[in-house]
């Protein structure tokens, strides 16, 4: 008797919550508003003030109930504040420039309400955690980059170049990792054997001054170039040299404002890599318009879309990512 | 008269062995000894490129910001309070003097303008100390909070670049091949050397520091002397976020962040300098020389940044444990 009353409140357990699933599924289907739940941490850094205001924008467009979480870089608040929005219901998610790792009770919670997660530069590789996660094609941008350098100095065989990354960012750390390679193929020596660390984002910019500076003290005119994965450091590095009256060229990523006016003036800054957010966004949105439509799921889980190399030809044609919107 | 000190001094001297006497010198000048060790060593891993005169230049720029951010930390810590806003009161004013110089306003006003709004910040937290009687790590922690809150505001999240020649000239000019950020860190650390050694609230600082009853008692208006100690040091991390921001020629919310912690570092460091192992601003230079020569070391010997900060945390653990021994020994 007692077996039987289990099996039965099992079973009208699971129909409950079958029915929630299926009723959560086909909501906006019956005219209802498309529930999405948006977040990132990034929201302070001008990329990520942009995504805020570009889904913000696309979601009034399409007609969304749009529930926005920013993050400030606190996992401790977003997290939970993603979950309580999914425990209250929703359609879709969007992670805009919120890495996988970070996040792993979110996609976690995600999963148990069967909502998709449509990602956007959110982990370098391939993930059962997202529906798809559009980002940057890494090797792509160390190839572009690496590239303008071996144009630039002739030829990188014998050269040295400084390899500046950070590696709490995958994004960094795979492109510097990448960048490294590439150099050490095409013959060139990295400056300390290895990728200087830049510890803090924050600090980007003087601490690779510092790890520049200090370099060329130790190695005056010692460096033929250096590679750096994003341009605040870009622009630290390229003051360095500088300063040093070095003629050593300094690659970044990101096209800045402050970069591309560098590269335009012609001094050390060389080339910076604009990579194509609004595009990403677009084919995002796409994606979770089909699946508003039939539950469609993308085909691929992971894309890695093609940047654009800034370099004095185009710089002036090209959209800084801190005016994006 | 004399002759009786002297008897008195011979009676009740404790009896010192040679071991004692180093163990006890080294306890009065470990930090200088650290520094002297430090140079030695790094002279002697690189002796064709330590102490040049192009590396020990470099040396004093990068740290002559943080002398000056550590000069304003040492002013607060005297009075026995700390400030946890000061990176981000320097962040801010360089971001204020740069927006309005690219709205056209004139370097002068500017830097007026962000040395009014440091003003303000270390009002503002010495009122909540002093005043309302918070306790100094709530109340800076918090006006450090809302601090870089305005900062991204100032600068809409992004990098302000494109300053005037004139204004990156003061952090980036020369004067006989030195930078100017250097003899900004000199004039700045003698002027407050001077305030706390030869002025009366100096004198006061010290002896609110040393016993805020006693002090009280004796007729210091510590209220006073405390608000004056944070309105001071706001003003002085406003000169060196602006100095930050035309050494680098561009502004962002969160630049020079960092100068807080090793700001603490420096004054921790420094306070084991002089036997009452109170803070101070001579042995808060040595302890900023102490940071810019390791960094500076490590980085030329090719050390991994992540070795680094962990050397320089146990150097702070070495120099605390230091500094709590001779309090005790007092």
């Amino acid at each position: 008797m007692r077996i039987k009353f289990k099996i039965a409140a099992l079973a009208a357990a699971t129909a409950l919550s079958l029915s929630g699933c299926a009723a959560s599924a086909s909501s906006s289907d019956n005219g209802k508003p498309l529930k999405v739940i948006a977040f990132t941490s990034g929201n302070q850094t001008p990329v990520g003030a942009w995504w805020v205001k570009a889904v913000t924008s696309k979601a009034k467009d399409l007609g969304w109930d749009l529930t926005m979480i920013q993050g400030d870089f606190d996992f401790q608040k977003m997290n939970p504040a993603v979950e309580s929005a999914i425990g209250r219901g929703a359609d879709v998610i969007l992670d805009g420039y919120t890495d996988i790792a970070s996040i792993g009770s979110i996609v976690s919670a995600a999963k148990d309400a069967n909502i998709p997660i449509f990602a956007m530069d959110s982990s370098t590789k391939e993930t059962d955690g997202f529906a798809v996660n559009i980002t940057t094609n890494q090797q792509q941008i160390a190839d572009a980059t690496v590239g303008a350098l071996a144009k630039t100095l002739g030829d990188l065989k014998g050269k040295t170049v400084m390899v500046i990354g950070h590696d709490p960012h995958p994004g960094i750390r795979m492109r510097a990792d990448l960048a490294k390679k590439a150099l050490i193929a095409a013959g060139a020596t990295i400056a300390g054997d290895d990728i200087q660390k830049v510890k803090s984002p924050a600090s980007g910019r003087t601490e690779a001054l510092a790890l520049v500076a200090d370099y060329l003290s130790a190695h005056p005119n010692g460096l033929d170039g250096v590679w750096v994965g994003w341009d605040d450091a870009a622009l630290g590095a390229s003051k360095a040299l500088s300063e040093a009256h070095s003629n050593a060229k300094v690659t970044g990523v990101d096209a800045t404002s402050e970069a591309i006016a560098q590269i335009k003036a012609g001094g050390n800054f060389l080339a910076t890599i604009e990579q194509p957010w609004p595009k990403i966004l677009d084919k995002l949105v796409q994606n979770v318009s089909a699946y508003q439509k039939d539950r469609t799921l993308p085909k691929t889980k992971f894309e890695a879309d093609d940047t654009t190399l800034v370099d004095s030809s185009n710089a002036a044609n090209i959209t800084p990512s801190d005016k994006l919107g | 008269m004399i002759m009786t000190t002297t008897a008195q001094a011979t009676k009740t001297a404790p009896t010192t062995t040679p071991a004692r006497s180093i163990a006890r010198l080294l306890l009065h000048g470990g930090t200088v000894f650290a520094l002297l060790a430090l140079i030695v060593f790094f002279f002697a891993m690189r002796p064709d490129v330590f102490l040049t005169f192009v590396n020990v230049k470099n040396i004093l720029f990068q740290v002559s910001i943080l002398a000056i951010i550590a000069g304003a930390q040492t002013v607060v810590m005297v009075v026995g309070d700390f400030d946890l806003s000061v990176g981000a009161t320097s962040s801010l004013a360089g971001a204020v003097a740069a927006s309005l110089m690219l709205t056209g306003v004139p370097i002068a006003i500017a830097i007026t303008v962000a040395l009014g709004v440091g003003l303000l910040v270390g009002l503002v937290n010495g009122i909540l100390i002093a005043v309302v009687n918070l306790s100094a790590f709530v109340a800076t922690l918090a006006t450090m909070t809302s601090v870089v809150g305005l900062a991204y505001l100032v600068t809409a999240g992004t990098t302000l670049f494109d300053l005037p020649d004139g204004f990156n000239n003061l952090g980036q000019g020369r004067l006989l091949n030195i930078p100017l950020p250097v003899y900004f860190a000199i004039v700045i650390s003698f002027i407050l050397w001077g305030a706390l050694r030869f002025t009366t609230i100096g004198r006061r600082w010290h002896a609110i520091g040393g016993n805020v009853e006693v002090s009280r008692l004796s007729g210091v208006n510590v209220r006073r002397a405390r608000l004056l100690a944070f309105t001071i040091a706001g003003l002085v991390s406003a000169i060196g976020g602006i100095l930050l921001a035309a050494r680098l020629g561009s502004a962002s919310a969160v630049q020079g962040g960092d100068n807080m912690m090793f700001s603490v570092a420096a004054v921790f460091l420094g306070m084991t300098v002089i036997k009452s192992g109170a803070s101070n601003l001579g042995g808060t230079m040595i302890g900023v020389a102490i940071i810019g020569v390791m960094s500076n070391g490590l980085n030329i010997l090719g050390v991994n940044a992540y070795v680094q900060q962990v050397v320089t945390g146990l150097i702070i653990i070495a120099a605390v444990t230091l500094s709590s021994l001779k309090t005790r020994q007092r």
